[in-house]
């Protein structure tokens, strides 16, 4: 277990935000959605669309890339992002869908050695760099992904996995969720007997092509469009318009964010997305380049002076660290105002690495 | 018919043997193979302190990289001022130890700012931001960096106060400019590194700390650069060996504003 016994091994503290109840109409949803009550539900509840996006994002919204290798996108990203918490949960899920411990051993030493196909391995190496950003892939990254042998909207899915797990991992790391039951439960000796008919309950099931929410004149609108005729597109579309929607931080705040992540992974597309909604807000220009060029100006209130260099944080970061920077800044902080500021953050990262699909078009 | 039955009783038996010791050379095998994995990992997970990601995927895929790339970076120069005579007083121990505490301090304000420690020269430190990873901020980083160095040797300096040993002098030179960073050596010593004109600068800046008599200085490059809340003083123009112009240069007094939060 090359990575396996470091991700599993890494410090996790306590979590940053309290467990809160959950009101019964959000408790129903999320268990109709996913087939059980998941313990973060309780750490999130404060932020509803984070919770419908991870639901949906949970429920392999793909119609066109190949189910494992979406599964084995998720399980590598968690593993490049130390993101303990995903990578417990999802090793644990694939135990239950059968996947033998050597095998996933094998693949996160290195896809090139484990058996795979080569297109999927160039789905894995590709996950792997838009994960790591530095540099964030090109449009020339997504056709090389193409030509592997996926389909434009398979390889849009990819894409989209890698993006979507992005969110979880950094939801995870960054709020501190404590380790599911699951994981312990799947090395109980109870657990071989259950196992089959807890893969049949997990298993997702396979969804059907789904155009593009049309008219779509939100923000990102570009991004969502490229992953026309997938499930992804739509679950896209619902978890922005929900930030975007959502009173917890002020639309100014939640863009400045985006716009901080978009300069920092040089997401020409995020960023100018930003500029045009922050213009919307009354932000002149020359004040949003101060604020991006310097992670500061006498422009933004103090809970923005706090929010705009931490989202720099974000984009790439060693889960102590930025687990440490979490707990000071939640000083200050309300739960909402935490968990919604993780949740924009996440999903901002996430928007940034795919529109890696539009640099392709 | 006995004889047969015998017979096949015993090929079993000896292929039941084999297939036991065989099972038993792969889970050796395989146990080997994720104790290799393992080392890998680590020694992946320690390489990209010291060089970005995709260059040690080239290492070990390959066993060289092939990917040297121009870079706008930022440059860091510290060295200690009159440390060399220090040296001459002291009892190698606790010279040593001066040292160490002084390097360890220093590689932890310049990492906190998301800085690399590329090498140490002697007394010295050449420290880099935006070489191994893409950072628009890295000139307010370096700065910040070098504020931090400060703070952190005012802190050490007391500390070896309370020992009895004398204090420590730090002087910091930073410039912004264009490199070629790469793994750079021969087939016995190599290391990721940068080349360029404005590493040589960053150093003939950190020399003139001492002509001025401040600590922390920049060039225009970098201050053109910085966030202006730094609180930065122009000092003359000197001449430095190699450069046919005189550089101007900026002490930094300070940064009026919150400080940053240390990020890694």
């Amino acid at each position: 277990m090359g990575l396996a016994a470091a991700t599993a091994d890494l410090e996790w503290g306590e979590c940053i935000v309290p467990a809160v109840p959950v009101p019964p109409a959000l408790r129903a949803e999320v268990r109709k959605a996913v087939g059980a009550v998941p313990g973060w539900l309780a750490r999130l509840a404060p932020s509803p669309w984070l919770v419908r996006a991870l639901c949906e994002i949970i429920k392999h919204p793909f119609a066109h890339a190949p189910r494992e290798v979406c599964e084995l996108v998720a399980l590598v990203v968690s593993q490049e992002n130390s993101c303990r918490y995903c990578y417990g949960v999802q090793r644990a899920v694939f135990k239950i869908f059968g996947y033998r411990d050597a095998y996933l051993d094998a693949l996160e030493r290195d896809a090139q050695v484990s058996e795979l196909t080569p297109a999927a391995r160039a789905a894995l190496d590709f996950a792997r760099r838009l994960t790591r950003a530095n540099p964030r892939p090109s449009g020339a990254d997504f056709e090389a992904l193409v030509r592997a042998g996926f389909s434009r909207p398979a390889a849009a899915e990819i894409v989209f996995a890698a993006a979507a797990y992005a969110v979880t991992n950094r939801v995870g790391t960054l709020l501190v969720l404590p380790p599911e039951p699951l994981v312990s439960f799947v090395a109980s000796p109870v657990f071989r007997f259950v196992r089959p008919l807890l893969a049949w309950r997990m298993r997702p099931r396979p969804r059907a092509p789904e155009p593009a929410p049309r008219p779509d004149d939100g923000p990102c609108a570009a991004v969502v469009a490229a992953l026309d005729g997938s499930p992804a597109a739509g679950v896209l579309r619902r978890a922005i318009d929900g930030a975007w929607a959502s009173g917890v931080l002020p639309r100014r705040t939640k863009t400045l964010m985006l716009a901080v992540i978009a300069r920092a992974l040089g997401c020409a597309h995020g960023e100018r997305e930003a500029r045009r909604f922050l213009a919307a807000e009354g932000l002149a220009p020359g004040q949003l380049d101060e604020i991006l060029a310097n992670l500061g100006s006498p422009q933004l209130d103090a809970r923005e002076a706090r929010l705009v260099p931490f989202a720099r944080e974000t984009v790439r970061y060693q889960p102590a660290a930025i687990q440490r920077r979490m707990r000071e800044l939640a000083h200050g902080l309300t739960a909402e105002e935490i968990v919604e500021a993780v949740g924009v953050a996440a999903l901002a990262n996430a928007v940034c690495r795919m529109s890696v699909v539009i640099d392709a078009c | 018919m006995l004889i047969a039955a015998a017979a096949l009783a015993a090929v079993v038996v000896a292929l039941v043997l084999w297939l036991r010791r065989t099972r038993r050379t792969v889970a050796a095998l395989e146990e080997r193979l994720a104790a290799a994995g393992r080392g890998l990992e680590s020694l992946q997970q320690a390489f990209a302190r010291f060089a970005p990601a995709e260059v040690v995927e080239d290492i070990i895929a390959q066993g060289r990289s092939t990917r040297p790339e121009k870079k706008e970076v930022t440059v860091l120069f510290a060295d200690l001022k009159g440390f060399t005579s220090l040296a001459e007083h002291l009892d190698p121990d606790v010279l040593v130890r001066i040292l160490n505490g002084y390097f360890e301090r220093m590689s932890r304000a310049i990492t906190d700012h998301r800085g690399h420690v590329a090498k140490f020269i002697g007394d010295g430190i050449l420290a880099l931001f935006g070489a191994l990873e893409a950072n628009p901020w890295q000139t307010n980083d370096a700065a910040h960096a070098a504020l931090a160095m400060r703070a952190a040797l005012a802190d050490y300096n007391a500390a070896l106060g309370g020992e009895g040993l004398p204090a420590l002098a730090m002087g910091v030179g930073i410039h912004r400019g264009t490199v070629v960073a790469g793994v750079i050596g021969s087939s016995e010593l190599v290391e990721y590194g940068v080349i360029g004109s404005a590493v040589n600068l960053a150093s003939r800046v950190q020399e003139l700390t001492r002509a001025h008599a401040v600590d922390i200085l920049v060039t225009a490059a970098v201050r053109d650069a910085l966030d202006p809340r730094f609180a930065l003083r122009a000092l003359p123009s000197l001449e430095v060996k190699g450069l046919p112009a005189a550089v101007a240069t900026f002490a930094v007094d300070g940064f009026e504003g919150p400080a940053l939060a240390a990020s890694r």
